[in-house]
């Protein structure tokens, strides 16, 4: 066990990068907010950064480069999960579900 | 015999082996992680009926007009950088440096106060404009509901989140701390801004 620890002791300069490269994404996520684009292409470039940035943190700061691959596979059962979820819900949204929400 | 031992080892040693820790963490990390997956999929629920109720909606308030985007845009900033400076703690406790290992709890622990500060700050404007769990000036009532239920569960975790570090910062003043601990606080701690990500890209910017 002590010496799994060793091997993962990533130096600060490499939390400050990562620090770094994540205002990055977050500054990129801002552009793409912030741009008149269409929704649909909107939606999957954030769907992106937000990706890109979950595997950041995940990787380095919760030190998930470093465990083992059943660990890993275990912490990305939630988005599995999430994506059979949504694929659930959203045919609803196709018509069948508009009364539900009525606007002032 | 002699083979069939260093078998069964090599069985147990593998990913998959089962043995006695069959994913190489202490039982505390381990738990953490379950935890953090549950937690996950709380989020997810909310996020997903946040994205349903939004596209079943004839309209969407323009997040633009209602909310203070730099106040938003800085709330997530402080939220990252505690996350970074959280990781450098975890690696202070692990070098056996508790001095700066606390120094930078500290820092992260300031880092929380000063988003939920921010966000109660967003809270009472908001309120103040006339915005209720059912109700809200800007037209579709499961706006300000989603934004409430969202942030407020987000805030809470923001909450606990600073609550254990405090707990863990001061343990480790005394001496009393293992670095395990801190790197499960830590865990904790990355995984609400996590959480934020996914609220600042789909409940603000999109």
């Amino acid at each position: 066990m002590a010496d799994e620890h060793d091997q993962h002791s990533i130096t600060y300069k490499t939390y400050l990068m990562t620090w770094f490269w994540l205002l990055v994404l977050t500054a990129l996520a801002l552009g793409v907010g912030y741009t008149n684009i269409n929704e649909k292409l909107k939606a999957f470039l954030l769907v992106c950064t937000t990706l890109a940035k979950i595997l950041v943190i995940a990787a380095i700061f919760m030190h998930l480069r470093y465990e083992r691959i059943n660990l890993i596979l275990i912490t990305f059962t939630p988005l599995v999960l999430a994506v059979i979820l949504f694929s659930f819900t959203f045919p609803e949204t196709l018509g069948n579900a508009t009364h539900l929400i009525r606007v002032r | 015999m002699e083979s069939s031992i260093a078998e069964q080892q090599r069985i147990l040693a593998s990913d998959w082996g089962g043995g006695k820790s069959p994913f190489g963490t202490s039982w505390s990390k381990f738990m953490m992680w379950i935890f953090i997956i549950s937690d996950a999929l709380t989020f997810a629920a909310f996020l997903i009926t946040y994205g349903f109720m939004r596209s079943i909606s004839p309209q969407w308030p323009k997040q633009t007009e209602v909310f203070n985007m730099v106040l938003i845009t800085f709330m997530t900033f402080m939220l990252i950088s505690s996350s970074a400076v959280m990781a450098m703690a975890v690696a202070a406790a692990r070098a056996a440096n508790p001095k700066l290992a606390v120094r930078f709890l500290f820092l992260t622990i300031l880092g929380g106060l000063i988003f939920l500060g921010s966000q109660a700050y967003e809270w009472t404007n908001l309120i103040e404009e006339g915005a209720r769990l059912t109700r809200n000036p800007w037209g579709v009532p499961q706006f300000s509901a989603a934004f409430f239920v969202i942030t407020g569960f987000h805030g809470f975790h923001v909450f606990t989140g600073v609550t254990i570090l405090a707990i863990v910062a001061l343990r480790a003043a005394m001496g009393k701390y293992s670095a395990d601990g801190v790197e499960n606080a830590g865990l904790y701690w990355h995984f609400v801004d996590v959480v934020w990500v996914f609220v600042f890209a789909f409940f603000y910017l999109l």
